[in-house]
């Protein structure tokens, strides 16, 4: 079964001023395991199929469905809710809580799970170690780098055990070197985990990288290539 | 760890907790000095009321009340004192008074006055009455001579060593009519009083006024002031019998309360003005402080945080502010206020002259009652959590796109 399925999904801004197609009938299905990259021109709709997808935003029309469960028309609580338990998130800003430390920001998603104490504070470890935080993890985000604070949204993501994680344009604000550091953990993650990413970009290094390739323009499907052997590239 | 984010937030603007702390601060000081400006004033015109006037509590015949003639007097002696002291242990001294209205005069003018009998030494003790002394001297128990005061002395044209010639009416009809030298004038504290009294030793005004051994009133001093209710009722039950009733000084007053009071709704108005001005100040704060967060509201929002949740740590972030504003405003007023209280204002000038001419000393009275301490410290508390309310509606109403994109 899809974890994530889009039917005929779209979505129109200031639908009574001047309406904004910013996503046309789209439908879509990811797999469990995929490492997919979703491209296209600025404006092309990519973010807004993402919120989407993460429940951060209504559709107009059509449906999204996570793991065989319809998103679509929940609650303001409820989504919240299953956002919490079901997807992760990494934000082109590092969206990290800026007062807390790494090891803070991870084991605070867990709070919010309500995870038993030592669960949490043995898993935030373990995760920070993971994307290569270990002696970092008493640091605030503002004592890091970029690439630092978007490894700590990583392990944030991962730390709520998600269905999957969802990233836009998580290495835009990243220099070459962090970037592909970046994608090297997502890809560890993604094969010895089998934890699956959507991620947006605009690099065509990290496209390279992706084994799922989405391509948008104006709001639609303009290409969907699945590379088997995208992985050989390193 | 939701009170760890609160606190952290707190100081991450360390500039901008401070300033809306001071503002909580200034806001305090502000009402309480107000306050207490207002609340000195009438605490020493009651004080006078009480101390010249009335007394905390006031024994009288029950019939003086509606007619205040000295037909309504009662028998008063030493054992009168022994008895009274006897009914509670917050009575202090008591002191006789015997007060009734005559003519007063010399052969050139003459006018309406009030006429007191009292014990000076008693007298003095509760309301240090020789110290408003501006000329002569004060009259002994057992003298014969009168100490008049300013206003009546000069609406007569008298001075100290001159004849007073008091006319009236003893008890039961008979005529009282006496001269007596002038021994003293004195500035009277209350202006009303300041224009017609005259006050003699008790035993004299006895004599004149065919009332030997009776008093118009007892005045009966208390140990703690907020005893008078139960102490009143006590003496009204005791003395039930010999016609006797205990008023408090409220009861005495209730005309002078009434102003007071009307004065109060001029400076709660004013108060009201003040927390208005407040309000908007935070309001000013705070609305800034909102917006800057609503990015980071939003991304909270994305990630799972449930907006109860997150409401609850911005509810407690301004706790902590408003707690800890509050408190040093608190302490911060209570060290000015104490401060003036200790060395109160003094008025110089027209407004010192008008002061002095009402018989009060020319300072700014502060009042140093522990409520308004707190009850303004209350006030601003929550005026600050009801600003602080926008917040909290702006994070259930927060859109979260909208917030995340700026
Ligand atoms: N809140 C909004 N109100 C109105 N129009 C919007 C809103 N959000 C997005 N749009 C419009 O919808 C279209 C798709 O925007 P979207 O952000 O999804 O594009 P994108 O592919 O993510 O672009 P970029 O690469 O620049 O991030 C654009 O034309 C954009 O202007
Ligand atoms: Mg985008």
């Amino acid at each position: 079964m899809s974890i994530v399925k889009t039917e005929n999904l779209s979505k129109v801004y200031n639908p009574d001023t001047v309406p904004v197609h910013a996503l046309k009938d789209v439908t879509l299905s990811f797999e469990q395991g995929e490492f997919t990259s979703v491209v296209g021109p600025s404006g092309s709709g990519k973010t807004t199929l993402l919120n989407m997808i993460g429940g951060l935003d209504k559709p107009t029309s059509g449906s999204v469905e996570i793991d065989g469960f319809v998103i679509t028309g929940l609650k303001d609580s409820k989504l919240i809710d299953f956002r919490l338990n079901n997807i992760g998130f990494v934000f082109q800003h590092y969206n990290l809580i800026p007062v807390f430390t790494a090891f803070e920001n991870v084991s605070f998603i867990m709070l919010l799970q309500k995870r038993d104490k030592k669960e949490l504070k043995q898993r935030a470890e373990e995760l920070l170690k993971a994307v290569g935080l270990g002696d970092r993890m008493d640091a605030i985000p503002s004592k890091m780098s970029g690439g630092q604070q978007q490894r700590v949204a990583v392990a944030r993501a991962l730390a709520s055990e998600p269905k999957f994680i969802l990233a836009d344009e998580p290495t835009a604000n990243l220099d070459s070197e962090a970037a592909m550091n970046l994608l090297d953990i997502m890809e560890v993650m993604n094969r010895d985990k089998n934890i699956t990413f959507i991620f947006s970009t605009h690099d065509q290094r990290v496209i390279d990288r992706a084994r799922r390739v989405i391509t948008m323009v104006d709001g639609a499907i303009y290409s969907d290539e699945v590379k088997e052997v995208a992985l050989v590239n390193n | 760890m939701y009170t760890k984010l609160a606190w952290r937030n707190l100081w991450r603007n360390r500039k901008r907790t401070m300033i809306t702390v001071s503002a909580i601060v200034f806001a305090v000081v502000a009402s309480v000095f107000m306050q207490s400006m207002n609340r000195g004033s009438h605490e020493v015109m009651i004080d006078n009321m009480v101390r010249f006037h009335t007394g905390y509590i006031q024994l009288q015949d029950y019939r003086y009340e509606d007619e205040s003639s000295l037909d309504n007097s009662f028998h008063y002696n030493h054992e009168t004192e022994e008895r009274i002291k006897r009914v509670h242990n917050r009575i202090g001294e008591v002191l006789p008074r015997i007060e009734t209205f005559m003519l007063a005069g010399d052969d050139a003018s003459i006018r309406g006055a009030l006429v007191l009998g009292i014990d000076p030494d008693k007298e003095h003790a509760f309301n240090r009455i020789r110290d408003h002394l501006t000329e002569g001297s004060f009259f002994g128990l057992n003298d014969q001579t009168v100490v008049v005061s300013e206003g009546l002395a000069r609406r007569l044209g008298l001075g100290v060593g001159d004849q007073l010639l008091l006319l009236g009416q003893g008890r039961f009809g008979m005529t009282a009519s006496g001269l007596f030298e002038i021994a003293g004038l004195m500035q009277h504290p209350l202006r009303d009083m300041n224009n017609q009294t005259v006050y003699m030793a008790l035993p004299a005004a006895q004599n004149l006024l065919s009332a030997d051994e009776y008093v118009t009133a007892a005045l009966i001093e208390l140990t703690r002031e907020n005893a008078a209710g139960t102490v009143a009722a006590a003496l009204s039950e005791e003395f039930a019998d010999d016609n006797l009733i205990a008023w408090t000084w409220p009861e005495l007053i209730p005309e002078l309360l009434q102003l007071l009071e009307f004065d109060l709704v001029g400076a709660y108005f004013m108060s009201g003005v003040l927390y208005l001005v407040i309000g908007f100040g935070f309001f000013g704060t705070i609305l800034t402080m909102t917006l800057e967060r609503m990015r980071e509201f939003g991304v909270l929002l994305s990630v799972g945080m449930s907006r109860r949740r997150l409401a609850s740590v911005v509810f407690l972030e301004t706790l902590f502010i408003s707690i800890i504003g509050v408190a040093a405003g608190v302490a911060a007023a209570w060290l000015i206020i104490y401060y003036f209280y200790l060395n109160p204002v003094q008025l110089t000038g027209d407004v010192a002259e008008t002061v002095i001419e009402m018989g009060w000393d020319p300072v700014l009275p502060m009042s140093f009652a522990a409520d308004q301490f707190y009850m303004q410290g209350i006030i601003v508390f929550l005026l600050a959590m009801v600003v602080f309310l926008f917040p909290l509606v702006k994070v259930f109403k927060l859109n979260i796109l909208e917030a995340a994109r700026r």
